[in-house]
């Protein structure tokens, strides 16, 4: 993990943005959250002045009424009037709630930062001591204590916040560690700042949403205890009215008046509500990673997409004669569901037993198209245009109970982290014969023969052992020879390879290539290889896709690609390449390419590639299309690619000087 | 796995004790000394101190303290105040009702979050949207007021259940059941909406692991993505939550033992806490401890056994 590095007057600049204010009155629950407790707190402390009645005031003539003109709220069983006792005990149940969450949170956060600053041994106790205490039936003793001390309020509170705080240490401890290992916190320390300095200064700024939302929900927390304690007949002393108190005596008339219930029960659980609201509008996580199963929701959204692509599809020709094995990507784009587009008129062919390299940095749109191929786009992206032909059938209008089909069994993946690509619950043996028993309809114990041989083919020694094992309990290599196996339990004829080699240690890295190059060998299928390394690429590719922020840049034979790039970004790849260039041409320089891909959002109408392109110049400003490349099947995106090719240009080992870039790109643009 | 349960069982015993010395102080902080809570206001003073003279009261604390440990560990907590009657048996007779309540209440509320959890991750949309309208309402509603509700609509209104009372197991087991069900509605509808949002944001959590994707890329139909990969997955963080909810609805079930009139542990407490009946108060106390902490223990194991990773080890 890369310590993100703030400076730190910035930091405590921003500690009161981070209470992120507008996130709570973006959202309409936190929004009238807020508003309900304001309302309450105030009419709580101006009771005396509005209040229609005192609270003992008892009406003899409305006796258990419901709501009248008089009393709006109705009265009790004293025909005291519920609307102005409710209030009266506002104050009092949010004061005294208060005391719990300033005592469980303070004490809470400090636990937390202590344990955070001192280091390993006190965190060891601290995180031991506040174990105990959360496996402690804490309503028992507070019982005990108000046994002890009587029913004041304020200290039992104070107490309860003290059993609390061992949740909230819970809560804040993760993250007042990572804020205490940040970078600029190790320089405050060498500045000489104290350790309390630089708690006070650098982690208690970074806890305070989080201090706030756990201070919203202990808030609740109280109110509800107190109110439960004083149903019990452990409330203020009588006649001071509590909500508890009040709701206990309700339901002393639940048989003759049940109308008792609701004013109390409401205002209480409102305020409550409004409490977990606030909590839940700041504490909510701003962005969840995407799910790999889209719910039932969104896959009945897809369904509609769905039929709406294939309707497109139909009108536009689809020429290619439906062959076997043969994969032919026509102007592909896929895109966030009603946002940007990732991937945009992507066009490649396939032939069985061939394999593609799908080539360029991250976040050019590589995994996502390869994703694509299998229907597996992470939810909320989706096709959303163009056609993949499998043998003919278009995949990009599918729908997911038609890929389901094909999944596995004609098309099969295998991805980057071989370790979260096999579930962690199950052993290998189950994950592998399970599969093969869906995929090939076989018997258990023809499944489980057929395991053996798959992992044997992958070039796993002792199957059987491996096939008991838990996906931990193995090595990377090992993890993605079992993935290889699972993804060949289908048979299937292309296999769409996501960076399959990338994680995995050099030595392993070759061994797994030269078995992927021997499968395609035996089966004649053919595969999807994502790759950023075109080591890889020289290995075991037949054709090249190069991929740049969303598009093909240059497409065509490997060897034509490799030995003459038409593209500055082909070439730019090549020369900040260390395994692409031969030990003889090694220049003594490796170029670097200067810049970041840029974002969907950010692309230029013209070449996508300009503002970090050396050659870049005005004639760049404009779309670009595919244009064949004068070499065999080749295609290139670059309106200066016969001049390059011409006048043999090279991409230099230098950086390009930013000024130059910056001043080419605001010249294109004017 | 041996080290780690010896490990948990010493760090049990701990717990307990260190409760034990709590409840002991905590007792000896009470107002009024043994004997004048025993006799009553208006018993001379000669007669009070002779009680406590016999209780031992103003022997020094750490004699007292281990008498009681003594006593305690062969399985007597001393007397009532009150009554005189023996505390342990007292407690014995009571520990059914609370165990019966707050197992009922685990259990309901475990099956019920569960499957209202999945639903809400699973089925998305509308779906997930009413859930979380339900539980938000249900954390928020106090556990007394909704049991008054249920003793209103099946009790007054419609003679469904017995508003009040308790049967025990051996008298009438189909009397028993009804007894309990509204008391363990009442607690469970809480803990069910708590164990749902944990299950839902755990098995969100699953869904996004990678593993579901080779799953999908295998062609695995959804049902067995879903309730076989995903809620196995999702399954350590759901069992720690009902370990949590077990703890919380112990104490829940003071509430409820009041408000259905159950003579339970929770109405112990409260008896003994109103009377200042010293060992009642702390006999109870360290039973429900230990109550809540061995069960904690065995639903602890329980998730380590379910992960591969420390089972093995
Ligand atoms: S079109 Fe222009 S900017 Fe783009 S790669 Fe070619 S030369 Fe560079």
């Amino acid at each position: 993990m890369i310590p993100s590095v703030a400076p730190a007057p910035l930091q405590r600049k921003n500690a009161l943005a981070r209470f992120s204010a507008h996130r709570l009155f973006a959202s309409p629950a936190g929004l009238a959250g807020v508003i309900w407790l304001a309302a309450i707190v105030a009419a709580s402390l101006t009771a005396p002045w509005w209040l229609p009645f005192k609270t003992e005031d008892q009406d003899f003539t409305a006796v258990l009424s419901g709501p009248t003109a008089a009393h709006w709220l109705g009265t009790d069983e004293l025909g005291r009037d519920l609307l102005s006792r409710i209030f009266a005990a506002a104050a009092g149940t949010l004061g005294t709630s208060l005391i719990t969450v300033i005592v469980g949170v303070g004490l809470g956060t400090v636990l937390a930062m202590l344990a955070a600053a001192a280091g390993e041994r006190a965190e060891a106790v601290i995180s031991r001591v506040t174990e105990i205490m959360m496996s402690l039936p804490g309503t028992v003793i507070i019982l005990a204590v108000i046994g002890a001390v009587g029913t004041n309020i304020p200290l039992i509170m104070a107490i309860l916040g003290v059993l609390i705080s061992a949740g909230i240490y819970r809560v804040m401890l993760g993250q007042a560690k990572s804020l205490q290992s940040q970078l600029y916190v190790d320089a405050a320390k060498v500045d000489g700042v104290s350790t309390l300095g630089i708690s006070l200064r650098h982690v208690l700024p970074g806890l305070t949403n989080t201090i706030v939302v756990q201070s919203a929900l202990i808030f609740a927390v109280g109110m509800l205890i107190q109110a439960g304690l004083a149903f019990i007949g452990f409330g203020p002393p009588i006649p001071q009215p509590s909500w508890g108190g009040m709701i206990q005596g309700a339901s002393q008339h639940v048989y003759d008046a049940p109308w008792l219930m609701v004013p109390t029960g409401a205002v209480l659980a409102l305020t409550v509500l409004a409490a977990n609201a606030i909590g839940n509008a700041l504490g909510k996580a701003p962005n969840a990673s995407a799910s790999h199963l889209p719910s039932a929701a969104a896959r009945r959204q897809r369904v509609k997409a769905v039929s709406a692509l294939a309707v497109a599809a139909t009108a536009a020709d689809s020429d290619a004669a439906p062959a076997n094995g043969h994969l032919s990507v026509r102007g592909l784009s896929v895109g966030v569901d009603g946002g940007p587009r990732l991937v945009t008129d992507v066009s490649f062919d396939v032939e069985q037993g061939t394999v593609l390299g799908l080539v360029g940095e991250s976040g050019c749109g590589k995994t996502m198209t390869a994703l694509s191929l299998l229907g597996l786009l992470p939810s909320g992206v989706a096709a959303a245009g163009g056609q993949i032909l499998w043998n003919g059938k278009n995949l990009a209008a599918a729908t997911d109970r038609e890929m389901e089909a094909i999944r596995g069994r004609e098309i099969a993946l295998i991805s980057q982290e071989p370790m979260r690509a096999l579930d962690p619950m199950f052993t290998v043996g189950y994950q592998l014969t399970s599969a093969i028993r869906r995929l090939r309809k076989t018997g258990k114990a023809d499944a489980r023969k057929e395991a053996l041989s798959l992992l044997e083919k992958v070039g796993i020694v002792d199957a059987e052992r491996i096939l008991k094992t838990y996906p931990h309990q193995i090595s990377g290599g090992m993890a993605q020879r079992v993935a290889i196996a699972l993804a060949l339990s289908g048979r299937p004829r292309l296999l769409v390879a996501d960076e399959p080699t990338t994680a995995l240690d050099v030595t392993v890295q070759a061994e797994i290539l030269s078995l992927l190059r021997s499968l395609v060998k035996d089966t004649g299928m053919s595969v999807v290889m994502v790759t950023h390394d075109l080591g890889v690429v020289a290995d075991i590719c037949d054709n090249v896709a190069v991929m740049y922020a969303g598009q093909v840049v240059e497409s065509g034979r490997t060897a034509n690609i490799l030995d003459s790039p038409r593209h500055p970004y082909t070439l730019a790849l090549l020369a900040a390449d260390p395994h692409a260039n031969s030990a003889a041409d090694m220049p003594d320089r490796l170029a670097t390419i200067s810049g970041q891909v840029p974002q969907p959002k950010d692309w230029p109408a013209g070449c996508r590639f300009a503002a970090r392109c050396q050659f870049a110049g005005s004639a760049c400003a404009t779309p670009v299309p595919l244009l064949a490349s004068g070499s065999e099947d080749g295609l290139v995106r670059c309106v200066k690619a016969d001049e390059l090719a011409v006048e043999g240009l090279e991409w230099l080992a230098t950086e390009v000087p930013t000024h130059r870039v910056l001043k080419i790109v605001e010249k294109d643009l004017a | 796995m041996a080290l780690f349960i010896t490990k948990r069982l010493l760090m049990a015993l701990a717990t307990v004790l260190v409760v034990a010395v709590l409840a002991f102080l905590l007792v000896h902080a009470m107002p009024g000394s043994p004997g004048a809570v025993s006799l009553g206001a208006g018993a001379s003073q000669e007669a009070i101190d002779e009680v406590n003279r016999r209780l031992g009261w103003s022997d020094p604390l750490l004699v007292q303290f281990f008498g009681w440990l003594g006593g305690a560990v062969q399985g007597d907590l001393g007397v009532s105040l009150i009554d005189g009657r023996s505390v342990s048996a007292d407690l014995a007779s009571r520990l059914p009702v609370t165990a019966s309540l707050a197992a009922g209440a685990t259990v309901l509320s475990a099956v019920l979050g569960v499957l209202l959890g999945v639903t809400a991750a699973v089925r998305g949309g509308l779906a997930d949207r009413i859930v979380g309208g339900i539980c938000g309402l249900a954390v928020a509603l106090p556990a007394f007021w909704i049991g008054i509700i249920f003793v209103y609509l099946f009790a007054v209104q419609s003679s469904v259940f017995p508003a009040t009372g308790y049967v025990p197991f051996e008298v009438s087991p189909q009397d028993w059941a009804m007894s309990l069900a509204l008391p363990v509605i009442t607690l469970a509808v809480g803990g069910a909406a708590f164990i749902a949002r944990q299950t839902r944001a755990s098995m969100l959590e699953a869904l996004q692991q990678e593993h579901i994707r080779t799953l999908r890329a295998t062609a695995t139909p959804t049902w067995k993505i879903l309730y076989i990969h995903a809620l196995r997955y999702a399954s350590l963080p759901i069992v720690a939550g009902i370990a949590l909810q077990f703890i919380g609805l112990f104490g829940g079930s003071v509430i409820a033992e009041q408000l259905f009139a159950m003579p339970g542990l929770g109405q112990a407490v409260q008896n003994s806490v109103s009377t200042h009946d010293a060992p009642s108060v702390q006999g109870v106390v360290v039973i429900a401890t230990v109550v809540v902490v061995a069960v904690n223990l065995v639903l602890e194991l329980a998730t380590k056994f379910l992960d591969p990773k420390l089972r093995a080890s």
